[in-house]
């Protein structure tokens, strides 16, 4: 049950001593970087001292490109990964042997968790190269053993076709890519459920609901778990479900984990949704300090049942900037995921548009019916479509026009699901 | 068991022409169809000469598509032939959930297609009182 059986296992008092004397080195070593060379703050006495260190932000790793956050000697660094900016320089992220050893320990610690073994097949559907999500898991998987396949995005009859031929027990997928495969298996004739070996699914990368895990599982006859990581910490493996599936452990003796107010800086109290902050606690060639994450998520308070002290954080809610105002009134795409998901007769591909009609936002969803639930009325549909739109009323306090659509008619995309189409005049 | 196909439908140019496009390249035969719309969706319903043909090749390109129970009732192509059947419906309280019609053979016969609620009550009444029904065979023969 446990891949690193003292760390996981570690008492509270244990685990807050550990992380004290890391971050202290964490301070230290970051001294070496351009960007924290004046640091106010280079030891503390407390992880509540810490709390002086100002915050790091995604802007300043862009203004510091590419070498103003590097520690080591660039003859240390082994491996660099990049996210791609939609502005403005990406965000380089370096790592020494070290780091890449760590990382892959992490990954396998979470695959480990949730019970996948060297028996295992791994099938990872998630892109290789600069994006973590690809070698992040291939590392990770091979570490624990377990035959992985490097097999990447896209083509979905041949990802069944290895899913077949190879026994994949494991698949590492986006989750809306996972509903798109299965109407794949269904055009092919094929039920997942009898048709393959698959019983584990790694799920991450984009913001998705609890209902659409429980469909996931559903469709497929696996368990899903969420897989928590972002590339400026290393990728996959910060955080991950264990096999209780009630929030998101991440590895402290790695991280440092604070949910932030991100108007106004403060620490928000266990339970409380903000920003989450975390901090490096064993990279070498890029620490990173109070990084602001722009993730929104909360801590969820008390112990888990699988005994483990490491923190909880509730399902990634979206990013900060993922937030819409339509009206006036805030609101989240993965409420309108999670409201229309549990309705009977929805399929598995939906949209959210936003346009200016008479000077006022006007949010429209377009939703996929289920093929193999309508039963041929169009009373039926209309009180489909009514109910989607009642419901949608009561969750997101913004009457949308719900139009439905036939399966398999809406965008599908390669990688991340873009669900939110913002056609407002600017 | 007599059925018409009932699809999904998006309100938009090319949508009714992908079907008919797909019944066409099965040599199946539309004997008749009735669209219903509410607003930017709708359903179709097509009458076909090979009902299972034309479902299994709707199915295989991913229609919506669903089989909806009817009865094809035969009528003679006069004034009144209609008002008598919907009285003989009514004074048996038998609901109406579609309804639309073709003639077969004009100025002498015409087929009244039914969506009811009870059929094996709405196909009891409607023999009793001398209607006939046409059957799947004589569906595909017409
Ligand atoms: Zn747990």
């Amino acid at each position: 049950m446990f891949w690193d059986k003292p760390v996981e296992t570690m008492e509270e008092e244990a685990l807050r001593e550990l992380q004290l004397r890391l971050l202290n080195e964490t301070l230290a070593k970051a001294a070496g970087a351009p960007f924290y060379r004046d640091l106010p703050v280079r030891e503390v006495k407390s992880l509540e001292d810490f709390r002086a260190v100002p915050f790091t932000k995604k802007q300043d790793l862009r203004e510091n490109f590419p070498y103003g956050f590097l520690r080591t000697d660039l003859s240390e660094a082994v491996r660099l990964h990049s996210s791609s900016g939609t502005t403005g320089n990406p965000t380089v992220v370096f790592h020494t042997m070290d780091d890449l050893e760590k990382w892959t320990d992490q990954v396998a610690r979470c695959l480990y968790m949730v019970g996948v073994r060297k028996e295992d097949v791994f099938q990872n559907t998630m892109g290789y190269g600069l994006f973590t999500g690809g070698l992040g898991f291939q590392y990770g998987a091979e570490k624990l053993g377990a035959l992985t396949i490097p097999i990447g995005p896209g083509n979905s009859r041949r990802q069944i076709w290895f899913m077949q031929t190879f026994g994949t027990t494991v698949v590492h997928i986006l989750p809306s890519y996972a509903l798109r495969l299965y109407s794949v298996f269904e055009e092919m004739g094929l039920d997942p459920k009898k048709d393959t070996k698959l019983r584990i699914f790694i799920i991450g990368s984009e913001p998705h609901s609890e209902e659409l895990r429980r469909q996931i599982e559903e469709l497929y006859g696996v368990k899903a778990y969420n897989s928590y990581g972002l590339s400026e910490m290393c990728g996959p493996g910060v955080g991950f479900e264990c096999p209780y599936q009630d929030g998101i452990h991440i590895w402290e003796d790695r991280y440092i984990v604070e949910v932030i107010d991100p108007e106004t800086g403060e620490t928000v109290p266990d339970g409380e949704e903000g920003e989450l902050v975390l901090t490096t606690l064993q990279k070498e060639a890029m620490p990173l300090l109070r990084y602001r994450t722009g993730d929104l998520t909360s801590v969820i308070p008390g112990r888990c049942r699988c005994g483990r002290v490491h923190k909880r954080v509730a399902r990634i809610k979206g990013r900060a900037d993922d937030m819409l105002i339509i009206n006036g009134v805030n609101l989240f795409p993965i409420q309108i995921e999670k409201t229309i998901m549990k309705i009977p007769g929805v399929g598995k591909n939906y949209l959210i548009e936003i346009k200016t009609e008479n000077f006022m936002d006007k949010l429209y969803v377009k939703v996929e019916v289920d093929r193999e639930i309508f039963a041929g009325t169009l009373s039926g549909l209309t009180e489909l479509q009514n109910r989607i739109t009642e419901e949608l009323k009561g969750e997101i306090l913004v009457t949308p026009t719900v139009q439905l659509v036939e399966p398999g008619s809406l965008p599908v995309w390669e990688g991340k699901a873009k669900r939110v189409q913002d056609m407002r005049n600017k | 068991m007599t059925y018409h196909l009932s699809i999904f439908m998006e309100n938009r140019p090319g949508k009714l022409e992908r079907i008919t496009k797909i019944l066409a390249d099965h040599a199946v035969n539309i004997r008749a169809i009735s669209l219903a719309s509410a607003g930017e969706f709708g359903v179709a319903k097509f009458l076909v000469d090979n009902g299972e043909t034309a479902y299994n090749a709707l199915k295989e390109q991913n229609i919506t598509v669903s089989k909806r129970r009817i009865l094809i009732i035969l009528l003679s192509d006069e004034p009144g032939a209609m008002h008598g059947l919907l009285q003989v419906l009514a004074e048996n309280e038998i609901n109406l959930e579609d309804c639309y019609g073709f003639v077969i053979d004009r100025g002498n016969q015409a087929a009244l297609v039914i969506e009811a609620e009870k059929y094996p009550q709405a196909e009891g009444v409607l023999r009793e009182k001398g209607y006939k029904l046409l059957s799947d065979e004589e569906l595909r023969s017409l």
